[in-house]
This record gives C-alpha cells, sequence and structure tokens, in this order.
C-alpha cells in the first residue's frame, strides 16, 4: 500500500465508523471496496491488517456501533470478505471471533439493520468473496449460513435473491472441490454434509407447489451447469432429473422459462456424453411447453453442436410452425409442400395466433427472430428451406401491410390481427435480410424485390420500418448475382435498382430526419460497393438523387447533413456526383464540392458533419482523388487551417489523422525510416503528393519533404496540438512528430539542424503553448529549426504521460481517501441532486 | 388477481442513476434509463441482466419513456438499445429527442476519447439509438398499442421535461421524473390533473426541504459574480452543455443589459448557438414571460454572450466565461481553472452537483492544494462557491403534486432512504394513501382491481335516452340490464333481449307476505278497507279494487283471507315482483301498522 494511503488509512476509518459522520458520495464506498480487492490480490492481506490496525477496529466498531447506516455496514461485511478471502487471514480474524460476530446470527442477520436489502446484499457478497478454502466452509456450516441464505433466495430483492442463488452454486462447487478434490464420486450420498444440504434443498424446492420455489432450483441448477464442470455434476444430473422431467407432468409446466434455460444448460455441459435421457427430456419438454415456450428451446437445441438428428428436427419444426402456419392461412389455393412438407400445422400454433393480438405479434416476432438467428450458423438445419421461408417473410410482410387479401376465415383474422403491426414488421424485415444470404428462386427474390418495393414506398411506413427496409435491401442488393462473365449487375436487379432510385430520391425529400438519414447511410453503402458497376452507375446517374444528396448538404439536421458528407464524398470518389464535366471546364463540378465541403468544415456550427467532412478528406488523400491530387500541398494547408482551429477536439484529431497519411505519402509508409532510401514515386499511390511534387526540387530528398510540411503549415498544427487541452489529440500529435522524427533522424545532416537563428523563438513560443497561451502563431518555420526542436522535445517522455487517462490523479487511491476525509462535515454543499 | 409491479433497477433509495421498471397489466415499461456518472465502468449503467433473463429484451418491454434529458434519465440508453439488444420503441418529448443526443455525444467524447474508457457506446450508436425515439407532445395520448396508452405532462425543471401517465384499459401509473413545482426564469411550474391514478411514482430528491425562494439564490449569484468582475477577477462557471447554463445565461445576460456591464461573458464555442437554436424551436416548452415577450425580443438571443475562444483565457482584465464540462473533470473548464486557480480575485462557481474523482468535488469539499499530473500540484487561491439551481420540487411541493393527482398510491423514487422515509409518513398521513419506497432491485406489488369492459346494446341505451336523460361525460349513471357473456366478450342488454338471444322462457320470481290484522267483518270488507287506506295514502300510485275482491298497486297484489284458526283476524297476501321490491316492503310495514278505524 502506498505510504500515503496507509497515513490517510487511520482517519478515514475513524470517519467510517462515525454514525454522525454520513458518507458524502455513495459511489466513494464501491471504490474503496474496488481499490482493497487490488491491494489484497497483490499481496498478503494478513500483513495489510497487522499493518493497518484501524481495519480490525473499524469492523469491532462497526459491530458495536447502533445507528450506523445501513451502507457502512454493508461496507464492512464485505470489507471483512476481502479480507478473509485469504485463509491466514481468515484464521487471523477468527481469532478476534470477528467473523461469527458479522456473519452469524450475533450480527446484523439477528438485528434491526437486516431489513435494509443493502445489509442483506452486503453479507451475502462478504460471504462469497470469504468462500475460497476449506475453513471458509466449515465456518458457514457452523455458522448455519447456509440456511439464511436458503431463505434469501426467495428474498424481495431481486439483486440478494440472485445473488444469494450463486452464492449457494458457488459453496456447491467449493464443497466439491475442496479436500476430495479428483475423487469425488459422482454418487451424491458420499458428497460432502454441506453439498448435501444444499442438493436436498434444491430437490424439496423441485418438489415444492410454489412455483417462486420451483424457480430458485431451476436457477441455481442452470448457473451449476454453466459454471461447474466437475465429474459431479453429472451425479447431480443423475439424482435431480427425474424431478425435473416430474415437472412436465403438470398443466401448466412451471417455471417454463426457468426450465428451458435449465435444460440448455445442461445439454451444453458435460451431461449429455453420460446420460442420453436428457434428449428425450428435450423432446418431452418441446412437445409439452406452449408454442411461445417452446421457441427459445428449440433455437437452444439447433445451436447445440451434437444433437440427435430427430430431436433437431423436432425443434425446427417448432420454429417453423407459425410461419407455416401464416402461409396456410393466406394461401389462395393448395400451393406445393411449404414448410413443413405438406404437413398439416399445428392447431396448438394456429390458435396462438389467433387468440390475441399480443400473443400472435409474440409468437412471431420470436420464430422470425430465432429463425433469422439460425440462418448464419454452420450448424443450421440442412436442408433449409430458403424458397419457402422466403415466401413465409414475404407473406408475413404482406399481411402487415394489408396487401394481401387472404380468402380463408383464419387469412382474414391473421390479416386483421397483423395489418399495421411495426413490431412484426421490424423483426420481418431483419429476417428477410438475414435471409439475403442464401440463394433462392428467381421468382422468390423477385417477390422480395416487390416487397421491399412495396415497403419503401408505403406512406404507411414508420422511420424504423423504413430503416430496416433499406438494411434488408442493401443486403439483397449485395448479395445479388453477377451477370456471368462480368461483374456488373444482373438483369433483374438492374431492373429493381431502376425502381429503386425514384423511391430513394422520394425519401431523400421526407420531412422526417430519420429516413433522409437512413437514405443517405443505404446510398453510401450502395456505392462504396457497386460505385464501379456499369449497371448502378447508370441508374444513378439517370436519377436526381446524386444532386439531391448535395442539396442535403445544407440540411437543417446535423445528423443528415453529416451523413449527406460522407455520401457525397462517396459518390465523388467514385465520379458519381453529376453529370459528366463540360470539356470547356473539366472537373468543374467536382471541384465545387471540395470548395463546399471547406465550407461545411470551415462554416458548420455542429461537429459531426465536420468530422465527417475530415473523414472524407481524409480518405481522398488516402485513395488520390482527383480534386485532391490536382494539388495536394494546397489541399493539405487549406484543410489544416481549418482543422487546427476547430472547438471539436475529434476535428483536431482527425486533422492530424490526415497530417499522417500525408506524411505516409511524402516520407514513405510507417516502419521504413528514410526518405532517401525510398523511391517515392513507387510508395505512393498514383496521383498523390509524389507526383504532384513541385517539378522545381527533385523528389526524395528529405529537405524537400521538411520544406513542403512547413509551407502547408503542419508542424505549427502539430507542435500546437502537442499540448491540447484534449488529450487524444496530443497524443495522436505525439505519434505524428514521433513518426516524423524517426524519418528524419537517420539522415539529418548535422548542418540543418540546431544552427537556425529561429529555434530560440521556437522553443520559447512551444513553451508558452504548454503553460497554455496559445494566442500567438508560430510563424513560418525553416526546415532546419523544425528538425531541431524536435530532437529537443522529450516526446517519449510525454507518450507516456498521455498515455494515462486524463483523469488518473483523481481516480487513484490516495485522492479518493483525500476527499473521503475532505467531504466531512461539508455535507450538504455538494448534495446530489441531477446532472 | 390483477397486479401493478414496480421494481427500481436505479433511483431507488439513491439519487445515482434513474431506470424503473413498471409492470401494468401485463405490459412492461422501462422508466428512464440514467447513468451514473461516478462509475467509470459497467456500474455505472443500471444492471440489465434482471430484463434480460426474462427472454428477449424487446419481447419482454413494450417501451422506454425517457422524462427529460439529464444523463441520469437517458444516459445508459444508447448502451441499452444499440449494446444491450433493446430494438423497440423510445418515447420522449420533441425536446429531449433534439436535446439528448448532444449531452449523450459530449460526455461520450469525455469519457471514451479522452479518459480512455471501454464498453462505451459510439457516436454511430447514439444516432441509432435516435432513430427508435417517437417523439410525443404534451398531453397527447399515444397509443404504443392496443392496450397500453402514454400520455405527457408539463414538469418544469428542464426544456421538454414532462411527466408521464401509462394506462392499460383502467389501470394507470404516473411517473413524474425530475419536476418543479414553482416557475423560474425560464421554465414553468409542473402541471398534472386530477387524473388519479393507480399509483404516482414522484421523485423526492428534496422530500425534507422546504427550499428558499430562487430569486435569493439567484441575487446572490449575480452579486458574486458582479464583485468579482468589479475588482478585476474572472469568474468561471463550469455547465453541461444545455440547461443550467441557459437559465444562467439568461440571468447574467438581462443583469449585464440593466446595470450596463461591460466586462465580456464567454460561452464555450458552438454551444450558444445550440442552445438558442433548441430553445427557440421550443419557446412553447418555456414560461408564460418568455413566451409573451419572444415576439418583442427573444431571451435566448443574448447581446453580452459570445463565443469564447482558447486565446481569450490569457486576456487581461475580468471576465465571465461559461465552459464545458461542468465538474471540472476534463476538457475546456478544467484547463480554464488551471490558469485562474492561482489568483484570489478570480472565482469558479459550481451551479450543479460534481461526483467523486473530478476535479469539481474535491474543490467543493474545500481541497485547495490539487495534485495533478506529473506530481504537480496545483494551489487553489481563487473563490470557490457552489450554487445548486438545480430545479427539483421541495416537500411542499411533492405534497402539491400528491394533491392535485389524487393517487390511490404513492411510490418515492431519486432520494435518499432518510428522507424519503420522512416523506412517507407525512403523505401516508395528509392523503391517506399508502406509499412506497423500494430499494434498487425491491419489487412493490400493488394488487389492482380487475377491470372488464363491456358493450352496452342499443336498445338498451336507447331506452335510457328515452327516459329523458342525456349521457354527461361527468356523471356516471346507473344503467340496469342482463350481463351476457359470449365468445369471451361482455354485452348489457335489456332482459328480453337476452331472453331471446340464449332461447330461454321468462320466470316470474315474486316475494310474499303475510300481514295479520285484528278485524272481525268479512273479507270482502276488510278488501275494501285496505283499498280504501292505500288509496288515501299512495296519492301517486296507481291503486285498484279488482272485481275479484283484491286489491293491487302496481304489481303488487293484496289478497284478504280468513284466519283459519282466528275468525276475529284477517290475513293479508301480499306479493310482488323484485322490481316494486321498494314499494312491496313499504306497503308490508304501513299493513302491518293495522288499518285506520272507520269513521
Amino acid at each position: 500500500m502506498d505510504p500515503e494511503c496507509s497515513r490517510l488509512l487511520p482517519a478515514l476509518c475513524a470517519v467510517l465508523a462515525d454514525p454522525r459522520q454520513p458518507v458524502a458520495d455513495d459511489t466513494c464506498l464501491e471504490k474503496l471496496l474496488d481499490w482493497f480487492t487490488t491491494v489484497t490480490a497483490a499481496g498478503s492481506s494478513l500483513l495489510l491488517l497487522q499493518e493497518n490496525p484501524c481495519l480490525v477496529e473499524l469492523l469491532f466498531r462497526v459491530l458495536k456501533s447502533q445507528d450506523l447506516s445501513s451502507r457502512i455496514l454493508s461496507f464492512s461485511l464485505r470489507l471483512a470478505g476481502i479480507f478473509a478471502a485469504q485463509e491466514d487471514c481468515f484464521q487471523y480474524l477468527q481469532q478476534g471471533e470477528l467473523l461469527p460476530m458479522l456473519f452469524g446470527e450475533v450480527g446484523p442477520l439477528g438485528g434491526a439493520a437486516w431489513t435494509a436489502p443493502a445489509v442483506r446484499s452486503g453479507w451475502i457478497q462478504g460471504l462469497r468473496t470469504l468462500a475460497q478454502h476449506p475453513s471458509a466452509l466449515r465456518f458457514l456450516a457452523a455458522c448455519g449460513a447456509v440456511d439464511t441464505i436458503f431463505s434469501l433466495q426467495g428474498d424481495s430483492s431481486l439483486f440478494v435473491a440472485s445473488a444469494a442463488g450463486q452464492l449457494l452454486v458457488h459453496i456447491l462447487d467449493l464443497a466439491m472441490r475442496g479436500p476430495a478434490r479428483g475423487r469425488c464420486s459422482p454418487q451424491a450420498c458420499d458428497w460432502p454434509a454441506c453439498a448435501q444440504k444444499i442438493v436436498c434443498h434444491i430437490e424439496d424446492s423441485l418438489c415444492s407447489i410454489a412455483t417462486p420455489q420451483v424457480t430458485q432450483a431451476l436457477n441455481v441448477l442452470t448457473t451449476v451447469f454453466g459454471h461447474c464442470r466437475g465429474l459431479w455434476t453429472q451425479g447431480l444430473w443423475v439424482r435431480l432429473s427425474p424431478l425435473v422431467a416430474r415437472l412436465l407432468e403438470k398443466d401448466p409446466v412451471p417455471a417454463s422459462h426457468s426450465l428451458v434455460d435449465l435444460l440448455l444448460s445442461v445439454a451444453r455441459s458435460s451431461v449429455p456424453s453420460s446420460d442420453r435421457g436428457l434428449w428425450e427430456t428435450l423432446a418431452q419438454t418441446l412437445s409439452h411447453l406452449s408454442p411461445t415456450q417452446a421457441g427459445p428451446l428449440a433455437l437452444g437445441i439447433l445451436k447445440l453442436q451434437d444433437c440427435p438428428q430427430a430431436l433437431r428436427t423436432q425443434a425446427f419444426g417448432i420454429l417453423l410452425q407459425p410461419l407455416a402456419c401464416v402461409l396456410e392461412a393466406a394461401a389462395q389455393a393448395p400451393g406445393p409442400p411449404g414448410l413443413l412438407g405438406g404437413a398439416a400445422g399445428d392447431p396448438m400454433t394456429a390458435d396462438t395466433l389467433l387468440c390475441s393480438k399480443s400473443a400472435c405479434v409474440g409468437l412471431l416476432c420470436c420464430a422470425l427472430t430465432h429463425l433469422g438467428l439460425l440462418q448464419p450458423l454452420p450448424q443450421r438445419p440442412s436442408p433449409w428451406p430458403q424458397a419457402p421461408l422466403l415466401g413465409a417473410a414475404v407473406t408475413v410482410l404482406r399481411l402487415c401491410s394489408g396487401s394481401v387479401a387472404p380468402t380463408s376465415d383464419v387469412g382474414g383474422r391473421l390479416c386483421a390481427i397483423l395489418v399495421g403491426c411495426g413490431r412484426v414488421q421490424r423483426a420481418a424485415l431483419d429476417f428477410l435480410g438475414a435471409l439475403s444470404q442464401g440463394a433462392g428462386p428467381q421468382e422468390s427474390v423477385t417477390q422480395v424485390f416487390s416487397v421491399l418495393l412495396e415497403y419503401l414506398m408505403s406512406p404507411e411506413s414508420s422511420s424504423m420500418v423504413l430503416k430496416k427496409a433499406f438494411q434488408a435491401t442493401l443486403r439483397w442488393l449485395l448479395s445479388s448475382p453477377k451477370t456471368p462473365g462480368c461483374c456488373d449487375l444482373d438483369p433483374r436487379t438492374q431492373l429493381f435498382l431502376r425502381e429503386l432510385l425514384p423511391v430513394l430520391q422520394k425519401r431523400l425529400c421526407s420531412p422526417c430526419w430519420e429516413v433522409r438519414d437512413s437514405g443517405l447511410e443505404f446510398l453510401t453503402q450502395m456505392t462504396r460497393h457497386c460505385g464501379g458497376q456499369a449497371g448502378f452507375r447508370q441508374a444513378l446517374l439517370a436519377s436526381e438523387v446524386p444532386e439531391l444528396t448535395k442539396q442535403l448538404l445544407q440540411d437543417p439536421e446535423s445528423y443528415v447533413r453529416a451523413s449527406a458528407v460522407t455520401a457525397t464524398g462517396q459518390l465523388s470518389s467514385w465520379a458519381l456526383l453529376a453529370a459528366p464535366a463540360s470539356p470547356e471546364r473539366p472537373g468543374a463540378q467536382q471541384k465545387s464540392l471540395l470548395v463546399e465541403l471547406l465550407h461545411v468544415l470551415c462554416a458548420d456550427s455542429e461537429g459531426f458533419p465536420r468530422r465527417a467532412v475530415m473523414q472524407v478528406f481524409t480518405e481522398w488523400l488516402r485513395d488520390g482523388h482527383a480534386d485532391v491530387a490536382e494539388d495536394p500541398e494546397r489541399f493539405v494547408a487549406r484543410v489544416l487551417q481549418a482543422a487546427s482551429r476547430d472547438p471539436d477536439w475529434e476535428v483536431r484529431a482527425q486533422g492530424l489523422e490526415l497530417a499522417l497519411v500525408f506524411l505516409g505519402q511524402l516520407l514513405g509508409p510507417r516502419g521504413s525510416h528514410c526518405p532517401c532510401a525510398v523511391a517515392l514515386p513507387e510508395t505512393a499511390p498514383p496521383g498523390t503528393l509524389a507526383q504532384a511534387l513541385p517539378e522545381a526540387a527533385p523528389p526524395g530528398t528529405l529537405a524537400q519533404a521538411l520544406q513542403v510540411l512547413c509551407r502547408v503549415q503542419l508542424f505549427e498544427f502539430a507542435f500546437r496540438a502537442l499540448f491540447d487541452c484534449d488529450r487524444p489529440v496530443a497524443q495522436k500529435s505525439c505519434d505524428l512528430l514521433l513518426f516524423l522524427r524517426a524519418k528524419a533522424a537517420p539522415c539529418g545532416s548535422p548542418q540543418e539542424a540546431g544552427d537556425s537563428p529561429n529555434v530560440a523563438s521556437v522553443e520559447a513560443t512551444l513553451q508558452r503553448w504548454q503553460a497554455g497561451e496559445q494566442g500567438q502563431p508560430l510563424g513560418y518555420l525553416e526546415p532546419g529549426a523544425v528538425m531541431a526542436v524536435l530532437r529537443s522535445i522529450d516526446l517519449e517522455g510525454l507518450r507516456d504521460t498521455l498515455a494515462e487517462s486524463s483523469d488518473h490523479v483523481e481516480k487513484s487511491p490516495q485522492s479518493l481517501l483525500q476527499d473521503m476525509l475532505a467531504a466531512v462535515g461539508v455535507l450538504g454543499e455538494n448534495e446530489a441532486d441531477c446532472y | 388477481m390483477p397486479e401493478i409491479r414496480v421494481t427500481p433497477l436505479g433511483a431507488g433509495q439513491d439519487v445515482g442513476r434513474s431506470c424503473i421498471l413498471v409492470s401494468i397489466a401485463g405490459k412492461n415499461v422501462m422508466l428512464d434509463c440514467g447513468m451514473h456518472m461516478g462509475f467509470s465502468d459497467d456500474r455505472r449503467f443500471p444492471d440489465f441482466s434482471y430484463i434480460t433473463r426474462s427472454g428477449r429484451l424487446t419481447d419482454f418491454l413494450d417501451c422506454v419513456i425517457i422524462s427529460h434529458f439529464h444523463l441520469d434519465h437517458c444516459g445508459a440508453l444508447p448502451y441499452f438499445s444499440e449494446m444491450v439488444g433493446y430494438d423497440g420503441p423510445i418515447y420522449m418529448t420533441q425536446p429531449t429527442q433534439a436535446i439528448c443526443p448532444i449531452l449523450l455525444e459530449d460526455y461520450r467524447k469525455i469519457a471514451v476519447d479522452k479518459k480512455g474508457e471501454a464498453n462505451f457506446f459510439t457516436s454511430q450508436m447514439i444516432k441509432d439509438c435516435m432513430k427508435k425515439v417517437v417523439a410525443v407532445h404534451l398531453h397527447q395520448t399515444v397509443q404504443v398499442d392496443d392496450e397500453l396508452e402514454i400520455k405527457a405532462y408539463y414538469a418544469g425543471h428542464v426544456l421538454g421535461a414532462a411527466m408521464f401517465q401509462i394506462k392499460v384499459g383502467s389501470e394507470s401509473v404516473v411517473y413524474t421524473g425530475d419536476y418543479n413545482m414553482t416557475p423560474d426564469r425560464h421554465l414553468g411550474a409542473a402541471w398534472i390533473d386530477k387524473c388519479r391514478p393507480n399509483l404516482l411514482i414522484t421523485e423526492s430528491t428534496y422530500a425534507t426541504t422546504i427550499r428558499d425562494s430562487k430569486r435569493c439564490r439567484e441575487r446572490d449569484f449575480l452579486k458574486k459574480v458582479h464583485e468579482t468582475v468589479e475588482r478585476g477577477g474572472k469568474v468561471l462557471i463550469p455547465v453541461f452543455a444545455l440547461g443550467r447554463a441557459q437559465e444562467l445565461c439568461i440571468l447574467l445576460e438581462t443583469f449585464w443589459e440593466r446595470m450596463d456591464l461591460k466586462a465580456p461573458i464567454y460561452f464555450s464555442t458552438g454551444l450558444t448557438e445550440k442552445a438558442n437554436h433548441y430553445y427557440k424551436l421550443f419557446i412553447p416548452w418555456t414560461n408564460q414571460k418568455i413566451r409573451k415577450t419572444f415576439v418583442q425580443r427573444n431571451m435566448f438571443e443574448f447581446k453580452h454572450i459570445k463565443a469564447f475562444d482558447r486565446a481569450f483565457a490569457d486576456s487581461p482584465g475580468p471576465m465571465v466565461v461559461f465552459a464545458t464540462p461542468g465538474m471540472l473533470h476534463a476538457g475546456q473548464s478544467l484547463q480554464i481553472f488551471r490558469k485562474w486557480a492561482g489568483n484570489e480575485k478570480n472565482m469558479v462557481i459550481m451551479p450543479g452537483y460534481c461526483v467523486q474523482g473530478t476535479v469539481g468535488h474535491k474543490i467543493l469539499s474545500g481541497q485547495r492544494k490539487l495534485e495533478m499530473e506529473g506530481r504537480q500540484v496545483l494551489e487553489v487561491k481563487m473563490q470557490v462557491e457552489y450554487m445548486s439551481f438545480s430545479a427539483h420540487a421541495d416537500a411542499k411541493g411533492i405534497m402539491q403534486l400528491v394533491g392535485q393527482a389524487e393517487p390511490e398510491n404513492v411510490l418515492l423514487v431519486h432520494g435518499e432512504a432518510k428522507k424519503m422515509e420522512f416523506l412517507k409518513q407525512k403523505i401516508e398521513q395528509e392523503f391517506r394513501v399508502s406509499c412506497y419506497m423500494p430499494a434498487n432491485g425491491e419489487t412493490v406489488t400493488l394488487p389492482t382491481s380487475p377491470s372488464i369492459p363491456v358493450g352496452v346494446s342499443l336498445g338498451l341505451l336507447k331506452r335510457e335516452m328515452a327516459q329523458g336523460l342525456l349521457p354527461d361525460a361527468k356523471k356516471p349513471r346507473l344503467l340496469h340490464g342482463t350481463l351476457i357473456m359470449k365468445d369471451s366478450n361482455f354485452r348489457l342488454v335489456s332482459s328480453e333481449q337476452a331472453l331471446k338471444e340464449l332461447g330461454l322462457a321468462e320466470h316470474q320470481l315474486r316475494f310474499t307476505c303475510r300481514v295479520h290484522l285484528h278485524d272481525t267483518r268479512k273479507e270482502q270488507e276488510t278488501a275494501v278497507r285496505v283499498y280504501s287506506h292505500l288509496k288515501s295514502v299512495l296519492k301517486d300510485h296507481c291503486v285498484q279494487h279488482l272485481p275479484d275482491g283484491s286489491v293491487t298497486v302496481e304489481s303488487i297484489l293484496i289478497q284478504a283471507a280468513a284466519h283459519s284458526e282466528d275468525p276475529g283476524t284477517k290475513v293479508l297476501l301480499v306479493s310482488w315482483t323484485y322490481q316494486d321490491e321498494e314499494l312491496g316492503s313499504y306497503l308490508t310495514s304501513l299493513l302491518k301498522k293495522g288499518l285506520p278505524q272507520a269513521s
């Protein structure tokens, strides 16, 4: 422990034990426990207590105090648990009879304080931390703690009840791992008394007629099979599985949700290898539970790596049932065998679908979500009924939009329930998107495109539904087959695109910002992936979408402006922003976008659009965008000038990112040391700075590169950023300057470095900047002065300092102790209300 | 038995972060989704595992409602929706929807990038989360689904803050969020109608406090700022981007105007414009005075307050600077504080609560030598002032709201246990309702009366109308009919229609009673005497003497017979239908008193 903390600790303990001194901030005690956990993990708890007797004294004083707050009492119980987790320290505390006084009948357990959930929670957490060794087990047995834990399983506080269940599992595991480690019999009758007691309690609970008790037992067992790995778990299952199976005989099955969790937990453990009867129990459970309850179990079974085929078929059937019923209900005439190979839909599922709107919506959403989750998994059922599933998703969507009118009575009722239901629409669109990963017959794909178009066009579609529709459309477009022999879109997709773009156009004019934004996000992604495909280019250029996108740079909503910046940047990268420029003014349109984006960077009042511009510019520079390639030096100078003044530190940080790309192009990538050794034209992509370097100076010399960097005022930006009040900016600048120094150092000529008359004034300015006075400009720098300054700054030291979080001092334990002590007596000055 | 269940995951006997789960008539709603700024790990968020264990979040929760834009009420929302996986609707008012992402974004920038914290949401996540938001207007009933409806009421506190009524059938819960019952410089007072919810969940931050007038605090604030700039000092006011900052800006702007002061006032760049934009946009949400004067002059267009540039901090002379963040935990406000802390002429005014682990917390607890990075020690010589401008209802205000809403039960959240205990007793005594104060994780269960919707037949309604009584929504009326259940639906119809629909024959049920009269005359004469007596007493009723000797009054039949054993006694057989039960009982008691002697 830090000596300063050791010095402060006695005073703090005195404050904590004083009921007249309430603790100011409710997080302080938690943070204090975190600190003690760290301290005891690193060293001996016994030593800690011996060196700081105030800690044991605190525990004694807490016990004696009558009117101490429940928070301090809870804290003390947890603290004692942390110390007693080490066996020697446990013995030490036992000698003083402190532990029985804290955790036994004579302690808070028997007093009025026990009514506070915080105290009960502290008691459980203390024991949970403490129970790490055989002595702890004996202690638990001696003080009758296990019985208390049993009763706390039904506590009025969810937190206490849940912690009690977990503590039981922990004790059971500890008992089984204990002295009998390795030779513990799977036969439960040979188990330690403590484990026997817990298992008997679980058995009693499973046989109880009260559902909460059954739930508690099932939850405990779920944790056991999820976390404990010993052979004994198999024995436990052998002993308890008949009781679990007996639950299935009850109608309705009690605690079905917990039962499903348990069975899946057992199925994922090592039990199935020894007990084939488990599969039978799973099959029985599937058939006993209602369709809604059985869904999660079916999904869990299908996710298992190794499980009998018959069970998988049964489980898959359950997931498919609701969709099969929908298909059956909506069928105009008997069609080809659907999802269930022609078998009739389960009447129970049909009943659930029709009994109430909430049941119908719940069941359908679950089925769609579960199947969507299953679709990408390698262990999904095979053959996968892609075509009927597509048909079902499309049918559900059409029922929701009211665009199909089923003739059957059942279909009509289903339609009445589903029409306009946003929740089902969202789930079905997600599912439809997931299905894009598999191929489908042409007819089905046409239907998919048609229903997506219908949703994108519909004035009834909510903004969330539209977002999902755009996402599903994107997935289908990106997965659509390419024309054989070339990489272009197939004719059907092209046709769809031609229909889609006018809809997108309309959506970009939506009064709802969410819709405009989702439209722009869709366009950006489409362009990123298909910008080079002739079909997409043709369709897009023939539409007004690019023009509209540009107009959205002036949108009143900043999120939309930012998305418009990204979209136009992407369109421009693929030369899709405007019709081909006139021969008289080549590139005129494109240039105007650069100017517009620069204007956004300089003038937009919100950070999102400015950040988006910086990302576009960085990408443009990296990829050698035509406009940038014309005069990269001027481009970088203008961008850095704007970014350096930006109030948003993320823009400034991105400015440094762009500067780093520029440096890389000028001096070669990271890793290669000296530009003298690297032939610039080879490292830089075509159309970038290397090609555009002034013809007067031959490329490849450091001096020339430094001259360029000085001209674009990169150093002024980087040096200023080095002392930025926002840590990430300073960190990035530090990285950049280190990179530059590493590049330049090996070949820096002595006559260039250190002898420039500018150095003194530069260093003086930097010192003022460091002190926070950033008012003065640095002025034009000579490369020599720059290198001299770079060598004089302790960049490595600065990097290490910056690596710590900005508030590491305030977060230190010493600071915590000081704060807690300082808050004594001034409570009320800074009272928690809101922020 | 139907019930309402409430489980706070946050704000249960604390003020850390609000997150309350309510189950009402089978619908599950999350009220607020706040973040605790005092933690820098997952403990800052409510423990959502208690919901996820009930299955998929979106299947379990019907909606999330956010009361206002403070981070202790909405800070965990992007985490909940984009990282934990809630995909359902989120409801909040329009100003909250507009301002929420700005504050979330500001905090993200501090937490993730500046402090290097992991497991936090990104900018894209904030946007995606905001796309799930459905904006609600005040007093507009919004149908979440066919059964669940919500309605927002004005809460004061901050721009866009709302109380929400959650209703399923006849069961309802009102959640206040944070509210203020007294109008302040830019916001009005909270108001709710007499909605008589089954449960009112109210904040109780100032459960035991009767707060002094805000005017005093404002005067004090202005005095301190004025004195400092008069002696050439600089004033730093650390604030969060939106909310309290605007209130203080209005205050200073008016004061500067009135006193013709020249010292510059600066606001962190960009924030003034944003604030102006939103406050102008949501003028209807501000108080009456601002709304009235808006046409002549927009109070949010400041003449004296200008955008701040980093270089200004080094300028000589007095100035006032509003800078973010509000707890001096990073960024611009901390940088300016470091510069100005050494000069005793300067002053820092903390206008709100600061969590432990921030410089704000340290200076408020009186620490004057602060250790900075690299073992440097910053000596704080500048004056440090704390002035809470938070706008919460005090004890009086809370009682006032309970009186306004007339709930059947009250549940206290967002306060300290000891203070809650005091208020709980006061509420129980004064309003004779049960009051609860669950800790986080504790569930309060309230039984409610089942509500069964019943359709009334047109025929029955017409018959009721025919009686000349027009329906009046404010005056509930009794309607007699036959309740029939068919296809899981209840209908109230006339008994004739019920018989017809159910194919049943009508049976008549008559009550009978024997009355013994001492009368030696013959039965017929007794009957005549009965007739004459009733005719004289019951002037408004139709009394008839039938040819067979019996007497009728409406449906009541009276027959006289001789007593089998006592010839001096006659037996009157009185019978009546259940419709005339009242009259039948009255007649019987009348006849039991005997007949008047013949004159």
